[in-house]
């Protein structure tokens, strides 16, 4: 018999298959130790009274009542929903600008891709300290030095309970837009240039191939691109974590920081922070489900 | 000027027209003014790190008064960080070995192999995809702390072989090779093992590339597992040292500026290497936040 028929024999396809499995084994039990099981881990954990590491009792809902009961929790799910709104305010439409711009460019588009990506490559943790410099209120914050040359007088920044978010938002934005334009960049690249062609014979301004071409084409990649950026800034923690201390105030403190405080700020409450975590989870895939319920209904429409 | 294109909105025709042109004129300020936006924060900590303490929090300019690359090395050596730089390394090698290894194994039994059942999988690793990463950090600290693997490499190193994103970029990269060659090489005799090592794994160097590339950035730049595994042993990695620093406020302002800068160099260093790779694959969707 040979190999060729073996290999469609049922019992050799049996083996085939087990092979295949034993094959994918080791990336199955990581993605289960580092992945799965922590998520149902925490759900559980949420359940429990904890000491250290080490589950004490069943505790039903009283982690929740408890954690939701203090007047943190409140300004921190207040926060982290500012965080999300100002973050789709500042965030959302800007890289769809900058890929927009940029794929205008003729001469130097390679550079102008190349500095607007950079800022992405740098280390988050690196980036919040280098701002903090910049935000600093001193009249040696590189902001206040700026300004003082425009003869405005040295301004607070980070102290400001209505300025912390935003800035922070601007410090993800900075680091992260760029890289954003160059997905959307890759999306308009694949918009076939005879549309335009047609559309300039047609008498279409270039503000109306804009916004009946380039960004029809898009929209679908926006969408996904809107749920990934929603689900990333509300998972905003060390950000206000090194740069504000949450503060003033708890006027930056957001729900994954909470989280932090509980677990690692001296607590050790394992089973707080999982609760914590698990209204966090439940938010955002409510929010996950509405968005691909919206998609639907528009989908049935088209 | 007549040799370049236009190829994206505005066509070669459109300018003959007077206010196309103004405004083409526009988008090229702007793209100078992002660039600029882009690149001072950048060039500023590099600059501010020329500045001892009493200059970093008294002067009103930009430039420091003296360029003088002794304070660098001064700071470097005060600090240790050459150590820290060394674990970074560790830590970095080790993740992008299993990054490769697990997620492409993984990748290749969903994209190549298909058994029975690999469907499910596949639906998992999406959803997983969606589930926000950070919510699990407490159990899976505690986890490694159940089976005493604080204080090292380990966990790190094979954290990265658990990335639902890479196994999908692989796993849709392979999915676009040609079956026949796989199929030509099973009824050669290869088995299964064979068929990745000697046929999948040398066709599928640009994704391994790019996957390598996230991976190494991603490793120099976490500090969160690390620091929870890490925190008061000898092995901190460069950003774990930094986050203590920032959070204890251990070091002066001005020592800080010069260990931002320490810790901006190798991926700095890694995006000039590969800024082609970076910025011109389409593979990049999906991997962010």
């Amino acid at each position: 018999m040979s190999r060729a028929e073996r290999a469609v024999r049922p019992g050799g396809r049996t083996v085939e298959h087990l092979k295949s499995w034993l094959i994918m084994l080791p990336g199955l039990v990581l993605m289960a130790f580092f992945v799965w099981e922590p998520l149902f881990e925490s759900v559980r954990m949420s359940l429990y009274k904890t000491r250290n590491v080490e589950l004490v009792r069943f505790i039903g809902l009283d982690n929740f009542v408890s954690v939701t009961g203090k007047d943190d929790f409140l300004q921190a799910l207040v926060n982290t929903f500012s965080y999300t709104f100002w973050s789709l305010l500042i965030g959302f439409g800007l890289p769809v600008l900058l890929s927009l711009l940029i794929g205008e460019t003729t001469r130097g588009k390679s550079f102008f891709r190349t500095a607007v990506y950079l800022p992405n490559m740098l280390p988050g943790l690196a980036v919040i300290i280098l701002w903090s410099a910049f935000f600093s209120g001193e009249k040696s914050g590189v902001l206040n030095i700026l300004l003082s040359r425009l003869g405005i007088p040295a301004q607070t920044y980070l102290t400001r309970a209505d300025w912390v978010i935003p800035i922070l938002i601007i410090i993800a934005t900075w680091k992260g837009a760029g890289s954003t334009a160059l997905i959307y960049m890759a999306g308009m690249a694949g918009i076939s240039p005879e549309l335009y062609e047609a559309a300039t014979i047609d008498g279409a301004t270039v503000r109306q191939r804009i916004f009946h071409i380039t960004l029809p084409a898009i929209r679908k990649l926006a969408g996904t691109l809107l749920i990934l950026q929603i689900i990333s800034v509300f998972q905003i923690m060390y950000e206000p974590m090194v740069l504000t201390k949450g503060g003033p105030d708890n006027a930056s403190l957001s729900l994954m920081q909470l989280m932090w405080q509980y677990a690692f700020g001296g607590s050790m409450n394992y089973g707080k922070a999982s609760a914590v975590a698990v209204i966090v989870t439940l938010i955002l895939l409510a929010m996950t489900a509405v968005y691909s319920w919206l998609n639907r209904r528009e989908s049935d429409w088209d | 000027m007549k040799a370049i294109r236009h190829t994206g909105v505005i066509r070669e025709y459109d300018l003959h027209a007077r206010p196309v042109r103004i405004g083409y004129g526009f988008v090229i300020a702007a793209c100078v003014l992002v660039t600029v936006f882009a690149l001072f924060p950048i060039l500023w900590v590099c600059l501010a790190g020329f500045k001892d303490l009493k200059e970093f929090l008294s002067s009103t300019s930009i430039l420091p008064s003296v360029f003088d690359f002794g304070i660098f090395a001064r700071t470097w050596d005060q600090l240790g960080i050459a150590k820290n730089y060394l674990n970074s390394l560790i830590s970095v090698t080790g993740s992008v070995v299993c990054a490769l290894i697990f997620n492409g194994l993984l990748g290749y039994g969903l994209g190549i192999l298909k058994p029975k059942g690999s469907g499910v999988v596949r639906k998992l690793i999406m959803v997983s995809l969606l589930m926000p990463t950070t919510i699990s950090i407490v159990p899976l600290f505690m986890n490694i702390q159940h089976l005493r693997l604080g204080n090292s490499f380990v966990p790190l190193w094979l954290s990265y072989g658990a990335n639902a994103m890479y196994v999908i970029l692989f796993t849709q990269f392979f999915e676009s090779l040609p079956r026949s060659i796989i199929e030509a090489s099973r009824i050669d005799g290869c088995d299964q093992l064979q068929v990745f090592f000697r046929i999948v794994l040398p066709l599928s160097r640009p994704i391994c590339a790019v996957i390598a590339i996230f991976a190494v950035n991603a490793a120099w730049s976490d500090f969160l597992l690390p620091y929870l595994v890490l925190r008061g042993g000898e092995r901190q990695t460069v950003m774990v040292r930094l986050f203590v620093f920032s959070t204890e406020q251990t070091v002066n302002a001005d020592t800080m500026m010069r260990a931002v800068v320490f810790s901006m160099i190798p991926p700095i260093i890694l995006f000039f290497i590969f800024q082609k790779q970076l910025t011109e694959n389409t593979v990049s969707v999906g991997i962010k936040g």
